[in-house]
């Protein structure tokens, strides 16, 4: 059972959307997630990078066969020490919340 | 600019960020468009394995056709090409996807008996109606597990 534990760094509502949001999957798009949260690209870089910095999520390129420039796809993944750390810190909302689990 | 939270939330707040996920959640699988023509393509590598049964000759000297192993990449390969379509990589499928994943395979074995079955009674024509029931079927049951995997986004 994961145990409660408040995360100031992901509680920034956008990033806990993006951590809430990956936590769905094993990995995403970029462009998925820009769309699914409807923010803007500087915006979800900004905030990615502050994940990335912690070590919460995982960025790498692939090529793609859609574009004929160099852009790449850039998928996007939480990282196990990021899922504990979102799982921690939604036990936390919702003990806050007075929701049981 | 966001700032790092210096507080705790309080008990409204922390449960409309609960609710904000939710609606995310909600979103997401409402956002991803269902690959329809790779679901597809699905079925038609199933129809592809069905129509081997074909040109097999059962009895004695039944060697199973080499069709089998191109249709496994060819899945794999259109597995890959839905994952790049819809821009998410599935943690979960969920039970109900998963069973539907079992039905596909279980219904291409049987449907590849019957061919092979058809072929010793020596009716190779009617294979085409076990291809194109491969096919539909298989399109179909792709399309539903697709639709299951989305729902467990939502969870």
């Amino acid at each position: 059972m994961t145990k409660a534990r408040f995360d100031d760094l992901i509680h920034a509502p956008v990033r806990l959307r993006i951590c809430g949001v990956l936590r769905q999957v094993d990995q995403m798009d970029f462009a998925v997630l820009r769309d699914t949260l409807d923010v803007s690209d500087a915006t979800l870089s900004k905030h990615l990078k502050t994940l990335a910095e912690a070590g919460y999520v995982s960025l790498s390129k692939a090529a793609s066969a859609s574009r004929s420039d160099a852009r790449r796809l850039t998928w996007i993944a939480l990282t196990p020490a990021g899922r504990d750390a979102f799982g921690a810190h939604l036990q936390a909302l919702q003990e806050i919340a007075g929701i049981p689990e | 600019m966001e700032n790092d939270f210096e507080r705790n939330p309080s008990p409204e707040e922390a449960a409309a960020s609960l609710r904000g996920l939710a609606a995310d959640r909600q979103a997401l699988a409402d956002g991803v468009h269902v690959p329809k023509t790779l679901l597809a393509a699905l079925g038609g590598v199933a129809a592809w394995w069905v129509a081997g049964a074909a040109v097999a000759n059962p009895g004695e000297n039944y060697a199973p056709p080499s069709s089998g192993w191109l249709a496994l990449v060819a899945a794999l390969v259109t597995f890959h090409l839905i994952r790049r379509e819809t821009g998410i990589s599935f943690r979960k499928m969920g039970l109900r996807a998963g069973l539907v994943t079992v039905a596909i395979i279980a219904l291409c074995l049987i449907l590849f008996s019957i061919s092979l079955g058809l072929v010793s009674f020596g009716a190779r024509w009617a294979v085409v109606l076990t291809s194109l029931s491969a096919f539909g079927i298989v399109s179909w049951l792709a399309g539903v597990a697709f639709r299951s995997a989305l729902d467990q986004l939502r969870q």
